[in-house]
């Protein structure tokens, strides 16, 4: 994949969306797939991780930006993603500030200081 | 025998202990380089959605929205990955507007040479058998040609800030300027991230090894805190008191 850059998608609420494709990262690739999910109020978490699943299967994305909020609805499956590509990044959102915490790059860098790597 | 066998485990202790501080040190480093870029990304993402707001209270609530999205959305940055022997992934992004005008350096002659003269040619031909008059009117087209910049090379790659209008606040300009800053960070925390999980592994091989190579002494001392207690445990004894 040395040729063709990668792309960054975004799982976020409106305002984090439309920021990041004003930045540029959106796309819509020939089957009219975005490479964005805008969450609403009646957005399901069943949608959220199909989308979340369907990012980590394409091989054209290499970062997923995604809202810490939403990543809470679906933290089993951001916690069993293990490959370093695509990146997982958790971001804030407008009514829910970043809470380090709760990331889970962070979390298992702390678990690496829990009594189980001590024994 | 047995003194020089204890004096080299001891020096592979050391050495093995050494590496782990090392390592760990690195990790911690690492982890509050994170920290900092993390507060920069969270800040400028503020900025951006503040940006946003106030585009949106000049320009109307509907104005700003998912709704206005264009029907062709096109990336205008890409990310290059890089991925190191040690399953450490870099990331660095790269604007698609650069990568063009790169393309076009790379092979200036396409556009200078091979155009204008075709064109030139059938110009010519054509004027010797028009009247006169038009004469004058062929050079003009052939020079606007000249001059205006060939379509084929720069596709139509629509600005995303055009979605929302042709004269749009420069609030809107200015979140689209922090949101492009925080796509840059973005990138930087995807590659501080990977080398955080990297260095975590690399600690707990290390953690291993020096385990593999400390004598069993743990056992030892919780038997004889046992045999202190009277054969009880200390969650024991106190449960008892």
């Amino acid at each position: 994949m040395a040729g063709r850059g990668k792309l960054i998608a975004v799982i976020g609420d409106e305002d984090t969306c439309t920021g990041f494709l004003l930045g540029g990262v959106g796309e819509l690739n020939k089957n009219r797939k975005p490479n964005f999910l805008v969450v609403e109020k009646d957005t399901s978490i069943t949608e959220i991780e199909e989308t979340f699943k369907s990012f980590l299967a394409r091989d054209d994305i290499g970062i997923i930006l995604i809202n810490q909020f939403i990543a809470e609805m679906i933290r089993h499956a951001i916690d069993a993603h293990m490959q370093s590509i695509p990146a997982v990044l958790e971001i804030p959102s407008k009514e829910h500030p970043y809470d380090a915490s709760k990331d889970s790059i962070l979390r298992r860098a702390k678990g690496m200081f829990s009594a189980e790597d001590f024994r | 025998m047995l003194t020089d066998v204890t004096e080299e485990m001891g020096v592979e202790m050391n050495e093995a202990s050494q590496r782990l501080d090392e390592c760990l040190l690195r990790f911690m480093d690492q982890l509050e380089l994170l920290e900092e870029k993390r507060e920069r990304l969270n800040s400028l993402i503020e900025q951006g959605w503040f940006s946003i707001s106030k585009a949106r209270y000049s320009m109307g609530n509907k104005q700003v929205s998912t709704l206005q999205y264009g029907s062709e959305i096109e990336p205008r940055v890409q990310i290059n990955v890089r991925v190191l022997e040690n399953g450490e992934a870099e990331f660095d992004t790269q604007r698609v507007e650069r990568l063009r005008s790169e393309d076009l350096e790379k092979d200036p002659r396409q556009v200078e040479d091979i155009g204008p003269k075709d064109e030139g040619v059938r110009r010519r031909g054509v004027t010797k058998e028009e009247d006169p008059k038009d004469q004058s009117v062929a050079p003009r087209a052939y020079v606007s040609k000249e001059t205006s910049p060939p379509s084929r090379e720069l596709p139509q790659h629509q600005d995303p800030l055009k979605w929302f209008g042709i004269l749009v606040p420069q609030s809107l300009k200015q979140a689209q300027v922090s949101f492009k800053k925080v796509i840059e960070l973005s990138a930087e925390v995807a590659t501080l991230q990977s080398t955080v999980l990297a260095t975590r592994k690399e600690l707990q091989v290390l953690m291993g090894n020096k385990h593999e190579k400390t004598p069993p002494r743990h056992t030892d001392r919780q038997t004889d805190t046992r045999c202190i207690n009277g054969g009880q445990t200390d969650e024991e004894s106190t449960s008892d008191s």
